[in-house]
């Protein structure tokens, strides 16, 4: 036996050993998703994505996933769908039959989620969803995607023609970007307030890429509504409160729909922000949701700036379920299916129970902007503050 | 009626017509003298709006000092983009051939590689902060601060670059070079120095948008695309390398926008603005005060 021999002959015998060895440690539960690094949603994923770093940090400081007894450290196989569902299509395939990942989360944003629903179904592999609310959700067939949010047009529309209502407003002004969810939130909205009584004085729409918003704040402040309703996207939000602020509305009632529960609404447009009312269905306030300021706090300390209170939200509530699911059936898909289906989650959002694809448990509700906290102002059985009409931008 | 008459509006198109001038006038510069597709002049907007941003976050930098901050890091990247770039490429005959084409590639290629360092280093999240946003009420007007300042600088530094470009000696050079490229060899302006300064210049106008912008909106790595597209269509519509139809050109849009859509409705903003360049351009293609043919 020549030299060379021995050395691959040791070479060999130490690989060997080195491979019995590593079987011993855990294996780690891979999740695959896409994400919205670059493009469009690019402003807005960054909110989801850092919910999902901070569950993953947390589960792996606590000795790793619970997957049907056995702890397992989770890793995370991500890539960029650059704003685009066809791409997040193309990436889940790849995630499922070639980087073989062990679960999946969701995409941000409604169209990726409707984009993923038949290539779920394909391969049978459950997915919670989160980003994503639209009355057509209720048209996908259930099976392996399902959808936490409570934030529905459908619901919404009625829900705050009733909260209005109940605060005494008899007039609304309503400005509306023509974006998909405005829209379709717009189209429920309008009869609901006939159906309430309340007037609408002014109904305008506008492009998302508006950069003056004068003459249209013009014709609300001279309508003198009681209420004034902003279906808009967040950099629409920060331009309607900069210009309601320099032209002085001053209607008591102000709904601002996608923006004030981000980070940087309020550091933007300051005091503007007060009192403001916008939809989402979780605050850190509510005591009997135990684990709701724990995370609030975990949130605002790892990342130094407040969750986005629907969508970082959302996607730790994905999260969890997730993670209460894999506990009970391990990385069985069927089972998983079975599970999350069937199980009531005890999540930072309280209880979270779905009855085919969407959750029964939680209600449409709205936030209220409150100093610097954020409140649950509607529905009564939620709500942690009462709602405060607004004296000034 | 009252509405359209009224004070509230005209500052409305003022503002907004001055953003437009002020963001076209950078990328005219880099057009006019050099013949260069910069299609990441939205992006460089947006480098000085970060600029201003952390130096606000980290320093406590007011904006105001800010301006100077960001318009050296915009000629900073001026001069590092022509001395890497394009210096090469301007030099020899057979690229400037092709000299547009390539530019827009090359551009494209620096405004993908400045958003995604930008989305990398700060993350993609919105980012904002308030400046100036008391409001000053003149009679029936209301003004907020931070509009005051962005009408006040652009208008300012426009008017600066004007009467460079018409008094100054390296004004008058830097427009022999528009007008004729060889003819200012032969008269000795030294193309090299120019075009640096030109290309500075542009870059740190672009810049000092990004600051303004910065005032008034939140930021992020993407935002710079749209200001892009509106700088070509205010330098497209004056008259590709004529700066003073650029600045009328861009005031010309923003009261386009703002009373059109008082006239009509919200709604109908990109038909107006898009089609009131669509049709300029089918009657005169070279801009409202364009040369009857481009020098190439």
């Amino acid at each position: 036996m020549n030299r060379r021999d021995l050395i691959a002959g040791a070479v060999l015998a130490a690989s060997i050993g080195l491979g019995a060895g590593s079987a011993l440690a855990a294996d780690p539960v891979r999740i695959g998703f896409s994400i919205a690094k670059t493009g469009l949603f690019a402003d807005a994923a960054p909110s989801q994505l850092n919910a999902y770093e901070l569950w993953r940090e947390q589960v792996n400081a606590a000795g790793g996933l619970d997957v049907a007894g056995t702890k397992r450290p989770v890793e995370f196989v991500s890539y960029d769908d650059q704003s685009n569902p066809g791409q997040a299509v193309r990436i889940y395939e790849k995630l499922i039959t070639d980087d073989k990942v062990d679960l999946v989360l969701a995409p941000w944003g409604t169209p990726h989620h409707f984009a993923l629903a038949p290539v779920l179904e394909k391969y049978k592999f459950p997915m919670v969803g989160n980003s994503a609310a639209s009355a057509q959700l209720r048209e996908i067939k259930p099976g392996y995607i399902w959808f936490p949010t409570s934030a529905i047009p459908d619901k919404i529309g009625p829900e705050l023609a009733a909260m209005m209502k109940a605060n005494k407003v008899t007039s609304v002004a309503l400005i509306s970007s023509v974006l998909p969810f405005s829209k379709e939130i717009k189209s429920f909205l309008l009869p609901a307030l006939k159906k309430e009584g309340i007037e609408l004085r002014v109904n305008e729409e506008y492009p998302p890429t508006t950069k003056d918003m004068t003459a249209m704040l013009t014709a609300v402040k001279k309508a003198k509504p009681d209420a004034i309703v902003a279906l808009s996207y967040p950099s629409d939000s920060v331009l309607f409160a900069k210009q309601a602020k320099e032209i002085g509305l001053e209607a008591p009632f102000d709904f601002v729909l996608v923006g004030p529960t981000m980070d940087f609404y309020q550091k933007v447009v300051g005091s503007s922000a007060n009192n403001i009312v916008t939809v989402g269905h979780w605050s850190p306030y509510r005591a009997d949701w135990t684990k709701a300021k724990p995370f609030y706090d975990a949130y605002v300390k790892r990342f130094n700036e407040i969750p986005d209170h629907l969508d970082s939200a959302l996607a730790y509530i994905s999260c969890e379920i997730l993670q209460q699911a894999v506990a009970k059936a391990g990385l069985d898909k069927e089972k998983l299916r079975e599970v999350i289906s069937t199980t009531t989650f005890d999540t930072i959002n309280g209880p979270v129970q779905f009855k085919g694809v969407e959750n029964v448990s939680t209600p449409t509700a709205f936030l209220q902007i409150q100093g610097d906290k954020i409140e649950l102002v509607w529905p009564a059985s939620i709500q942690t503050a009462p709602y405060r009409p607004k004296t000034s931008w | 009626m009252d509405v359209l008459l009224s004070g509230q509006l005209l500052f409305a198109a003022l503002i907004t017509g001055a953003l437009y001038a002020l963001i076209a006038l950078g990328l005219n510069l880099v057009y006019g003298t050099m013949r260069l597709l910069n299609v990441a002049h939205g992006d460089l907007v947006m480098i000085g709006a970060y600029v201003a941003f952390w130096g606000l976050t980290l320093f406590g930098l007011s904006p105001i000092a800010g301006l100077v901050v960001a318009a050296a890091a915009g000629a900073l990247l001026g001069w590092l983009t022509y001395l890497g770039l394009f210096r090469r490429l301007l030099a020899s005959p057979q690229l400037m051939r092709r000299l547009e084409g390539n530019s827009l590639l090359l551009f494209f290629g620096i405004s993908v590689i400045l958003q995604n360092l930008a989305a990398m280093a700060f993350t993609a999240s919105a980012r904002g902060y308030q400046f100036m946003d008391q409001v000053y009420r003149f009679g029936d007007v209301a003004l907020t601060g931070n509009r005051i300042f962005v009408l006040v600088t652009a208008v300012t530094i426009c008017a600066a670059v004007y009467l460079l470009l018409r008094f100054h000696v390296f004004g008058l050079a830097i427009k022999a070079l528009i007008e004729r490229r060889d003819a200012a060899v032969i008269v000795g302006v030294d193309i090299d120095r120019v075009q640096i300064a030109a290309i500075c210049l542009g870059f740190a106008i672009a810049a000092i948008a990004g600051v303004l912008v910065s005032t008034t909106e939140q930021i992020s790595p993407f935002m710079g695309f749209p200001f892009t597209i509106s700088a070509f269509v205010v330098i497209i519509l004056g008259g590709l390398g004529n700066i003073t139809a650029g600045l009328i050109a861009g005031l010309l849009l923003g009261v386009l926008e703002v009373y059109g859509v008082a006239l009509t409705s919200a709604a109908y903003r990109s038909v107006l603005i898009y089609g009131v360049f669509i049709g300029i351009l089918l009657i005169r293609p070279q801009g409202l005060l364009g040369r009857g043919s481009v020098v190439r």
